[in-house]
């Protein structure tokens, strides 16, 4: 049985933020669940999937974001209950599909959208603050503090949805989703039993346009307003507003999300809890005016602590503004102040400094000796780059790039996308990376570069992509490049997963995020009848994949694909297929950093398995990391690296 | 030239780009990163020594005539026209079977193909064409493998890159066939020993080619395809006199180009090239001129040099001929325009009559009494 | 300290690793088995890009009543298990103080892009000069002779309690343990996790 649907009200478990988002969604009934793998949320769908036959629902990864929300939206207006997950860029994919389901409505059958935002970028191309797009597009918007009320809004946010008949964005940070913490569990309902059914069809007796088809969008937009007027008066009441603190506090802190754990645990350090109150906002916008005015008017000071921007900050003050001249407003800081920075995380130490700045208290010094060591101690250590796995197929690849540029000498270069071979922009990949924006950017770049051939453009323009985000935004990019007969080379690198993320399935895996077995949407053959030459590689085999990259950047014809295929060496180990060599370094052989090598393997090929020995300037593989690909073996200058086939 | 520093980046600013890289391919040898691709030098990474081999033995960095010539002839730099010598003749090959297929009088191949024979040597590390008749770096073992290479390329064939193709560490005396920049470079690695890989005390003999320039792939390539399939040329020659056209001998007979048109193909390095003769070379080979076809000129450098050729004629393998007065004199006439020219497109490329960028260790007053003739 | 009650409250542990050694799935063990024992926890890891070679710390704030935010503050870790030495050393410097406890593994594993990886001597120096108290537990060794280093953070997470620096013992883990091995590798985990309390024991002795 999966431990995430145990029927146990009031036990208490561990659970990570995504983990308890799955289980509030199943507390609250959800029929659907959709998305696409997107760090920090990528958890949460395959936790559902994992009670998918138990709990009778459907789970699937979508193609991509915009799809999944489309998804989600379909079973609400078809009067089940349903869930669509999703990073930061995953809803900015989504958002053209939910302004316009906002124009006419989710269905009876709740909505909730939940967004994951990741200050700090640490696992994103960019930082965003997705709560500003809920303000813009018009939807009610949450933001839960920790695991337990993030399981506990879940089943609130669908009556909400319900109650005004739109989605309800929920929406969490790195730290929310990715920190354990202790959740007593809730109910499970009785399966769900409710038929699905689009009540709206066409009446040939009574002939009127659907609800949910478009127009008149400025009523539409009109009636929107309405709605979150609705929400808002719901939000006066809500019980994930909370104050804690005096009458009549010094400084009153406003938080939200994970920020309300940062403040409350700032004044506890700096025991100020008899001075300073906190509120607490889970109702972010439409902002619950008469609730905040309330504190407003009991405080000389404000404080705004949030993830990234301004935003509660903003509406607050503008809130503020229109109460003025007839009330006095207290002094804010926050970001605009520049007491908290707007962009990165937030911390505790950073609440603690803003708080001791603002009341002018001492701020908390670590013991000087000790920090004096410490900051020695530092100069030991070295930073530690992130790197593509020991035995990583992307390795090979942008060996075989790197060479094939070189090789043909006419300043070719590389459109990076995202997942592990973003990692191509920096030394792992060789630098060869020289774009990179967002999922499925690499070909659509790829294509303005191929067609600049009128301004004298003569250099090779290749392109990247990874497998699942070739289903996910590539395809309409290659369709536009043979359309406009657009000079480039895509390789596809397809190492059976979408790895990144954790490994899960896709369109072209075979698999679906339940594990049943799925249609294979065949990768090469989609290419070719979309028009494209393709070839098909495995870039273990280094001397065939430079020679075909080398080929195909001296067409000059639309574009042309080559599929480097080899499965992700983590999946290999996941599925136990065995290392298939042993490697080990001639200690006598190798030339180390002398003529005729300088530290070719440590240096620049640098798989983690490699170590230079810089006592004995020798190369030593190490045992523990090594998986036993043997590509090392082939890369050696001096043929010092060894490698025999393991049976 | 850069200062002191000698390592890869330097060879790339001082040589290669600089366009004075004459595609010996020295610097390809030994070394990972330096590749040849379709008859360029291409740099796959980068290598952070500040010294190597690269530098060190590439004929168009620093080099020190006097030091060079003491490694290989225990004398200084000789200020004759052709260089240090013995003698200088005609000869050529009796051997009908390599004498078709050879240039001129077969001599480099016959002489190679004996020392193999008799077991002066185990390899050649020569130029070999391939199908298409593109020229690459070989290293022959037997009299039939050597035969394959007989033959010249009048493409710049970076044949020195052949020496990676030879074991590390390998005891085989090996013999090296080349033009005067990569003899100069196989000299210039005797002068400094390579730090990892081939012993240059193995290279028993060098025969050096005379050579007046070299062709760029990129441009020759093209003209060559115009003249039809280049799978079934035999062989490549351009008459001494008149000297206006470029022989391609195929299966089905002989066509021409204008010398003019082969012209542009021409490697703009090669006109910093002060080296006709092969001067370092135990022994150097060219063709003895229109008046006498079939028959090579020699130079005779080295007693061992000399030893091999007097074993092959012994043998009956070479016969040898003296050569006319009056041709020894349009060789060493031709010899000395030649270094003069050089001297003076250097110093152009300098901006200084003192400064002829790669040539050093020159005795007082010998490059400008050529500059100023 | 006695099982069921904290020295401090809260009480911060961080586990210092690379990716890929396993220290999210250590601090999940942990977490759960305090849990069980009426504990609030609070555990943070840092997930994705960090498996690729990078430095991952997890941080477990442990408390008899409250739930605190998920990372330790500057300078407030009460113990640092380390599976890697330089990242020990890491966590050391933002998070260590005169009181803290290290239970180290002293292997280390390199930085990828070849760059000089400090003297373990001097690391080791380092490590003891700022903790109150440092026990090397060579857990990686341990974990080849056992035929495979995947073993290695079970015998830390022995080493750890074995150490008795946490309000839970031996008993606490083994139902975790034998929730997530299947029977066929919960006896050879168990050897391991049972190695490591063994290990720390005889280096305190």
């Amino acid at each position: 049985m999966a431990s995430i649907a145990i029927d146990n009200p009031g036990s208490v478990v561990l659970l990570m933020g995504n983990e308890a988002i799955a289980r509030g969604a199943l507390e609250a009934g959800i029929g659907v669940a959709a998305a696409y793998p997107g760090s920090p949320t990528s958890e949460i769908l395959p936790t559902l999937a994992g009670a998918a036959g138990e709990r009778d629902i459907h789970v699937e990864w979508s193609a991509n974001e915009k799809v999944a929300t489309e998804v989600a939206a379909a079973a609400s207006l078809a009067g089940i209950r349903s869930l669509a997950v999703m990073k930061q860029n995953g809803l900015n994919i989504a958002a053209d599909f939910i302004v316009n389901l906002n124009m006419t409505g989710s269905g009876t059958g709740g909505m909730v959208i939940f967004v994951a935002d990741d200050p700090g970028g640490m696992t994103s191309s960019n930082e965003q603050d997705s709560r500003a797009v809920a303000k813009w597009i018009d939807n009610p918007l949450l933001e839960a503090q920790d695991a337990q009320e993030a399981k506990d809004m879940l089943k609130w946010a669908y009556e909400l949805s319900e109650a005004v008949m739109l989605p309800v964005f929920l929406r969490g940070v790195t730290r929310l989703c990715y920190t354990r913490g202790n959740v007593v569990l809730g109910e499970l309902p009785v399966k769900n039993k409710k038929k699905a059914y689009f009540p709206d069809i066409w009446d040939m007796y009574n002939p009127t346009k659907s609800r949910f088809t478009a127009g008149p969008s400025a009523v539409a937009h009109r009636n929107l307003h309405e709605k979150l007027e609705k929400a808002r008066a719901v939000f006066e009441e809500s019980p994930f507003n909370r104050y804690s603190g005096p009458e009549n506090p010094e400084l009153l802190i406003i938080a939200s999300g994970v920020c309300t754990s940062y403040s409350a645990e700032a004044l506890e350090v700096l025991n100020i809890r008899k001075r300073v109150g906190l509120l607490k906002l889970g109702t972010v916008w439409p902002l619950p005016e008469k609730l905040v005015a309330k504190w407003l008017t009991a405080a000389r000071k404000v404080l705004f602590v949030e993830e990234t921007d301004p935003f509660v900050e903003r509406s607050v003050m503008e809130f503020a503004a229109s109460r003025l001249p007839e009330m006095d407003n207290p002094v804010f800081y926050g970001k605009r102040s520049g007491h908290l920075a707007s962009y990165n995380e937030q911390s505790t130490d950073l609440v603690i400094a803003a708080v001791a700045e603002i009341l002018g208290l001492p701020q908390q010094i670590r013991d000087p000796d000790y920090q004096r060591d410490a900051a020695e101690a530092m100069n030991l250590v070295p930073n530690r780059p992130i790197n593509m796995c020991a035995g990583c197929p992307h390795r090979a690849t942008f060996w075989a790039i790197k060479n094939a540029i070189a090789l043909d000498g006419r300043n070719g270069f590389v459109c990076g996308d995202i997942g592990c071979y973003s990692m191509s922009f920096a030394a792992p990949g060789f630098y060869q990376s020289r774009t990179m924006q967002a999922m499925g950017s690499g070909a659509g770049v790829a294509n303005g570069f191929g067609n600049l051939q009128q301004f004298g453009f003569a250099q090779p323009v290749l392109a990247v992509s990874g497998d699942s985000t070739f289903y996910h935004a590539v395809l309409p990019a290659l369709v536009s490049g043979v359309y406009n007969k657009a000079n480039f080379t895509l390789l596809i690198l397809d190492n059976s997963a979408t790895a990144m993320t954790g490994f899960q399935p896709h369109p072209g895996t075979g698999l679906l995020a339940t594990g049943e077995t799925a249609p294979v949407v065949n990768m090469e053959a989609l290419c070719r009848s979309v028009g494209a030459e393709v070839s098909i590689c495995d870039p273990f085999a280094l001397g065939e994949a430079t020679g075909t990259i080398l080929e195909m950047m001296k067409q000059e014809s639309g574009p042309r694909v080559i599929i480097m295929r080899h499965m992700c060496q983590l999946l290999k180990a996941k599925r136990k297929i065995p290392d298939k060599y042993h490697a080990w370094v001639d200690q006598e052989k190798c030339l180390g950093d002398s003529c005729g090598c300088d530290r070719l393997c440590t240096r620049i090929f640098g798989c983690p398995g490699l170590m230079w020995d810089s006592a004995a300037k020798k190369a030593v593989i190490d045992e523990a990391i090594c998986v036993g690909c043997g590509l090392c073996a082939d890369i050696c200058p001096a043929g010092a690296i060894k490698k025999e086939e393991v049976n | 030239m850069s200062g002191t520093k000698r390592g890869s980046k330097n060879l790339l600013e001082d040589v290669i780009k600089a366009g004075l890289c004459t595609g010996c391919g020295a610097c390809v040898t030994g070394c990972p990163y330096i590749v040849v691709r379709e008859g360029r030098i291409v740099v796959l990474d980068r290598c952070t020594l500040e010294e190597g081999d690269c530098y060190r033995h590439c004929p168009r960095t620093r080099t020190d005539m006097n030091v060079v010539s003491g490694k290989v002839f225990g004398v200084p730099f000789s200020s004759a026209e052709t260089g240090h010598a013995l003698t200088i003749a005609m000869a050529r090959s009796t051997d009908h079977l390599i004498s078709k297929k050879a240039q001129d009088g077969g001599t480099v191949t016959t002489l190679l193909a004996f020392a193999l024979d008799a077991r002066m040597i185990e390899a050649v590390v020569c130029t070999k064409m391939d199908e298409s008749k593109a020229p690459h770096g070989f290293v022959a073992h037997s009299r039939d493998e050597l035969l394959q290479c007989a033959g010249s390329s009048y493409e710049a064939g970076f044949a020195l890159e052949a020496f990676r193709k030879l074991p590390a560490g390998s005891a085989d005396r090996v013999a090296a066939v080349g033009v005067g920049c990569q003899i100069e470079a196989l000299a210039k690695m005797k002068a400094e020993a390579p730090v990892n890989g081939g012993n240059p005390d193995n290279i028993q003999l060098t025969v050096g080619l005379f050579c007046g320039w070299s062709l760029r792939s990129g441009y020759f390539r093209p003209i060559l395809q115009g003249m039809g399939d280049p799978a079934r040329i035999v062989k490549f020659d351009i008459p001494h006199s008149p000297h206006t056209s470029f022989d391609v001998y195929a299966e089905e007979g002989k066509s021409s180009v204008s010398l003019d048109e082969i012209r542009s193909a021409i490697n703009p390095a090669c006109q910093y090239c002060w080296d006709m003769t092969a001067e370092f070379s135990d022994i150097s080979v060219g063709s003895a001129g229109s008046r006498f076809p079939g028959w090579n000129t020699i130079i005779v450098r080295t007693e061992r040099g000399a030893e091999l050729l007097a074993r092959a004629r012994d043998a009956g393998l070479i016969e040898i001929q003296e050569l006319p007065e009056w041709r020894l004199a349009q060789l060493k006439t031709a010899a000395l325009n030649r270094k003069r020219t050089a001297f003076k497109r250097l110093a152009e490329k300098s901006g200084d009559s003192q400064d002829l960028l790669y040539i050093f260790g020159l005795s007082e007053g010998f490059a400008d009494s050529l500059l100023a003739g | 300290m006695a099982a069921g009650t904290l020295s401090k409250e809260p009480f911060n542990l961080i586990v210092a690793g690379v990716g890929g050694q396993g220290n999210v799935l250590l601090s999940a063990f942990i977490g759960l088995a305090l849990v069980r024992e009426g504990f609030v926890v609070s555990v943070a890891d840092t997930f994705g890009v960090s498996q690729r070679g990078g430095s991952v710390t997890s941080h477990i704030k442990i408390s008899k009543e409250s739930s605190y935010s998920s990372v330790t503050l500057p300078g407030g870790a009460d113990i640092i298990l380390g599976m890697e030495p330089v990242e020990t050393l890491r966590a050391l410097g933002e998070f260590g103080n005169p009181h803290v406890v290290a239970i180290v593994n002293p292997r280390p594993v390199h930085p990828s892009g070849g760059g000089p990886y400090p003297a373990l001597d001097e690391v080791k120096r380092a490590i003891i000069k700022l903790s109150a108290k440092a026990t090397f537990v060579n857990a990686t060794e341990e974990a080849l002779k056992m035929g495979d280093p995947i073993y290695t953070n079970i015998i830390l997470l022995g080493a750890l309690l074995g150490a008795e620096v946490l309000p839970i013992g031996r008993e606490a883990m083994l139902p975790v343990l034998q929730e997530r091995f299947t029977e066929k590798i919960y006896e050879v985990n168990i050897k391991a996790f049972d190695k490591g309390i063994e290990l720390v024991k005889a280096a305190a002795a």
